[in-house]
């Protein structure tokens, strides 16, 4: 789902640049507020995991693969506002480093993935409720990385489909029901992956889950 | 931090195993923007490891491999100094 170089007009790019810009600011200081203690080696390897996952592929169908994007992962794991950071820091660095996202479709990928990502904790917590553990919260976290995929792909249905290239080929009536398509399917795949790792964190390391503490406390 | 040692070498350990099996298949966005016609322009900015290759490394296996290595060596440092950074008390 990482938009290249190329595909967002000028105000698009610039506009996301600036909305996500503003989201991160407003999660790094909500983050900041949340984490009294040092949590740093936690943040460190949840982010390696999600880097290192987002680069293996699985096919899909029809020749078409996806990758776990690892959102939801992040927000149980790290909480929503260090999940959206986390999943930043790897976004930037993929643009930064090895082509995958362009640098002026940076904000637009932050948005679609970090920041969607991320705050896709919301989402648990509205399924799962008070029930941190058992069936509804597995189905919470299966539907919310359901969820955070399929939403990161309306957002960047919309954002390629109003830039010239596309609008060109048909614009956001065609890029949004495709990327919807195949990121629905993709989307399953992330719900699997996830509710998996989680389930087995949950069962080896609870401890781990600081996501699920401040679901637990009622902190947000 | 003995614990997130082992989850870091099992993480890396994974990486190894599953990168030959990655599919090699478009993604959803670009599935889309080929079935569309849009070709991909020329980047920006090419980066230092462009697809997660080393340019200088002919085996593909390899090369991505120390590829990956490099960028998750990337974001495991500058996560640990977010997370001293966000837990340190102002």
């Amino acid at each position: 789902m990482h938009i290249p170089d190329g595909y967002l007009s000028l105000e698009v790019s610039l506009l996301m640049s600036i909305v996500s810009a503003s989201f991160l600011v407003l999660c790094w200081k909500k983050a900041k507020a949340t984490y009294p203690k040092s949590f740093a080696s936690l943040l460190a390897v949840s982010s390696a995991f999600v880097f290192v996952a987002q680069m293996i592929n699985f096919p899909i169908t029809y020749g078409t693969s996806g990758h776990l994007v690892g959102g939801t992962f992040l927000a149980v794991v790290l909480g929503p506002y260090a999940a959206v950071l986390s999943m930043t820091i790897v976004l930037i660095m993929q643009a930064l480093f090895f082509a995958d996202g362009g640098i002026s479709a940076l904000g637009a990928n932050i948005f679609n993935m970090a920041i969607i990502g991320g705050l896709s904790f919301f989402l648990v917590k509205f399924i799962a409720g008070n029930s941190v553990q058992g069936k509804r919260f597995t189905t919470a976290v299966f539907v919310a990385s359901w969820l955070s995929v399929v939403l990161g792909a309306l957002a960047c249905g919309l954002e390629i489909g109003v830039s010239p290239v596309f609008s060109q080929v048909g614009g956001i009536a065609v890029t949004v029901p495709a990327m919807l398509f195949w990121h629905t399917l993709i989307g399953l795949a992330e719900a699997a992956i996830t509710t998996a790792f989680i389930t087995q964190l949950h069962r080896l390391q609870p401890a781990v889950l600081n996501g699920l503490a401040l679901l637990k406390e009622g902190a947000f | 931090m003995k614990g997130y040692i082992k989850a870091l070498v099992l993480i890396l350990v994974g990486f190894a195993v599953m990168l030959p099996l990655a599919s090699t298949y478009p993604d959803g966005l670009e599935t889309v923007a080929e079935t569309l016609g849009v070709g991909e322009s020329e980047p920006l900015w090419r980066g230092l490891m462009p697809d997660y290759t080393l340019p200088t490394i002919e085996n593909p296996y390899l090369s991505t491999l120390l590829a990956g290595l490099f960028g998750t060596f990337l974001v495991l440092a500058l996560s640990f100094a977010l997370g001293k950074a966000l837990s340190k008390t102002s």
